[in-house]
């Protein structure tokens, strides 16, 4: 009898302490997610969503636009998701690595500063470092020009050739630091002994680094792409406020294709919802990718 | 025997200028920024980009000061922190709790939802979100803001929570169980108290996150009474780009709250970021 009662009371708890949580949650993210490839397959573009005779199910047009529409730049975007995540993996992950293996290894002295230091760019708004380095860079009256200009005098400023590189180049600058925290958390975690007694049976440095460092971390190394991979996927505000896409749309990326497609002009729901739940795709794409990669060459720890 | 030797001379300079490179390229641009506050536009625009102010102005911060409004958007952004933090930490870690201690069979779909949400991109719900809040009344509005940024941060509230409770001995809640406390009781009373570390943790990133946001906020609002600091700062790039010297100062406004915020807590800043990594 009693055992009935606090059975009963076990799922009346589970449910108001799981309740708030859940509801909010649906409410914001899970529910929007299925409205989102919904929207994406009709061809709703404002007003009332139900009980609106104007709206009906329009299949995958939305889908096939993205990809055929002559004026739409989904290519121009995606090639450039692909340069972020492409730099994050192979830019901001080695680079967080070796500065994370000099801190680790008690190379340098004040280290506390320097992981101080070299983190301090992930904490500021994206909008802040991003209007900061349009002055920094990216106009004739800037002091990336002077210095430019102390080389060749004549030199003008243009965005025309690579206009995705000052981006890529803020991305690597703003984010490397939380590699080099996430490695150096993990380094730190490995067992001290153990590279004591490689060292004492003469192991150098840089065998240290290659059979027991690497090793231990590749697990973290995959975690650390994944978490690139996804986060180069949500990168927003900083292109937006940098160069606004521009010039023609040279440096949009999906997100703010998206973006433009739903809240600039005469909006475009069904497309911009295709863009989204396209970027949701090919982030699992990735990630399926890279937990394959791990399988194959990965020695889990 | 002799002490192990670490490295040659030779190795060590080259890691310390490594080092300090790195160092420097990571602050000056923020050094920059902050001298270049102090000069007049007219200064900036004639002088040496990378000069010191002849005369140290301070005139731009007043001024940048009223006109981003950043009075009522200190305000805001600070409710809209203080409020998405706490509601983060105690619901996401009630749901914690109860995905760890409690048996029933909806968990693994539950917290298997929420695991999800870590990665899936704001990008992917906005149109539906901001439909949905027009709907319902709420555009425009603090609420309006604040529920979407709660249910955004909860994924990782959960999922932390969940691990960290985890760890706590079973034997806590059973002697409790045998004297009689409700879960209710025992959350409350005896397991939150002791989530304090992670609590922590959670509500860094949190604070961080929600603080910086920027894109959310601009489509689920209009008036500058609702917007948030990130916002009135994005003012400065678009009409009042060519001023300088207040988009500078407002810059620095910018920049000065996250700054003292991440030098007080930068130890759990850290801790909190390698702990949300480790996931997998």
């Amino acid at each position: 009898m009693t055992d009935l009662t606090s059975k009963r009371e076990q799922s009346l708890s589970y449910l108001i302490l799981v309740i708030p949580a859940v509801a909010i949650y649906f409410a914001v993210v899970a529910f929007p997610t299925a409205f989102s490839v919904a929207l994406s397959l009709t061809n709703y573009n404002g007003g009332k969503v139900f009980g609106n005779p104007k709206v009906h199910f329009a299949g995958v047009k939305s889908y096939i636009e993205i990809f055929t529409n002559p004026n739409g730049y989904f290519y121009i975007a995606l090639k450039n998701n692909m340069y972020i995540v492409l730099m994050s993996v192979f830019g901001q992950i080695p680079l967080g690595f070796i500065l994370a293996y000099i801190l680790s290894r008690k190379m340098i002295k004040g280290t506390d500063f320097f992981q101080t230091m070299v983190y301090l760019p992930n904490v500021i708004s994206p909008v802040i470092i991003g209007i900061l380095f349009k002055s920094f860079y990216l106009n004739s009256n800037s002091v990336y020009m002077e210095i430019v200009r102390i080389f060749n005098p004549a030199a003008e400023f243009t965005l025309n050739n690579h206009p995705m590189i000052p981006v890529l180049i803020v991305m690597l600058w703003m984010y490397t630091g939380m590699y080099v925290i996430i490695f150096l958390a993990n380094i730190q975690r490995i067992d001290v002994s153990i590279i004591e007694a490689a060292r004492i049976d003469g192991a150098k440095e840089t065998q240290i680094f290659s059979r027991i460092i690497l090793p231990a971390l590749s697990g973290v190394i995959v975690t650390s792409a994944i978490l690139a991979i996804s986060g180069s996927l949500k990168s927003f505000d900083l292109i937006y406020v940098m160069t606004n896409g521009g010039p023609a749309n040279q440096t949009s990326v999906l997100s703010l294709f998206m973006y433009m497609m739903a809240f600039r002009g005469a909006p475009n729901y069904p497309l911009a919802n295709a863009i989204s739940t396209v970027m949701v795709i090919i982030s699992f794409i990735l990630i399926g990718v890279t937990k394959s990669v791990e399988k194959k060459f990965g020695g889990k720890e | 025997m002799s002490k192990i030797k670490q490295g040659s001379p030779a190795g060590k300079i080259v890691v310390y200028v490594v080092m300090g490179i790195f160092t420097f390229l990571a602050i000056y641009p923020l050094l920059w920024l902050f001298i270049q506050s102090f000069k007049t536009t007219q200064e900036y625009l004639t002088s040496s980009k990378l000069a010191l102010p002849k005369l140290w102005f301070f005139g731009n911060y007043p001024y940048a000061w009223n006109m981003g409004k950043f009075g009522i958007l200190l305000v805001n952004s600070i409710i809209y922190t203080v409020v998405t933090v706490i509601a983060v930490v105690v619901l996401g870690f009630m749901a914690g709790f109860a995905f760890a201690k409690i048996k029933n069979k909806l968990t693994p779909l539950l917290h298997g939802i929420f695991i999800v949400g870590i990665l899936l991109t704001l990008q992917s719900i906005m149109v539906p979100l901001f439909l949905m809040v027009t709907r319902v009344g709420l555009y425009d509005t603090r609420l309006g803001v604040l529920i979407p940024y709660i249910g955004l941060g909860l994924p990782m509230g959960v999922y932390l929570g969940t691990e960290f409770i985890k760890g706590i001995p079973d034997a806590l809640i059973e002697s409790a169980r045998i004297d009689g406390a409700k879960f209710l009781t025992i959350f409350f009373r005896i397991i939150f108290p002791m989530t304090a570390p992670v609590a922590m943790t959670v509500g860094i990133l949190t604070f961080t996150g929600t603080w910086n946001e920027f894109m959310l906020i601009n489509i689920l609002t209009s008036s500058d009474t609702i917007k948030s600091i990130p916002v009135g700062i994005g003012r400065f790039s678009g009409a009042l780009a060519s001023d300088y010297g207040k988009q500078f100062s407002a810059l620095v406004i910018g920049v000065v709250p996250m700054l003292i915020f991440y030098l007080t807590f930068r130890k759990q800043i850290t801790k909190g970021v390698a702990a949300g990594a480790v996931k997998g």
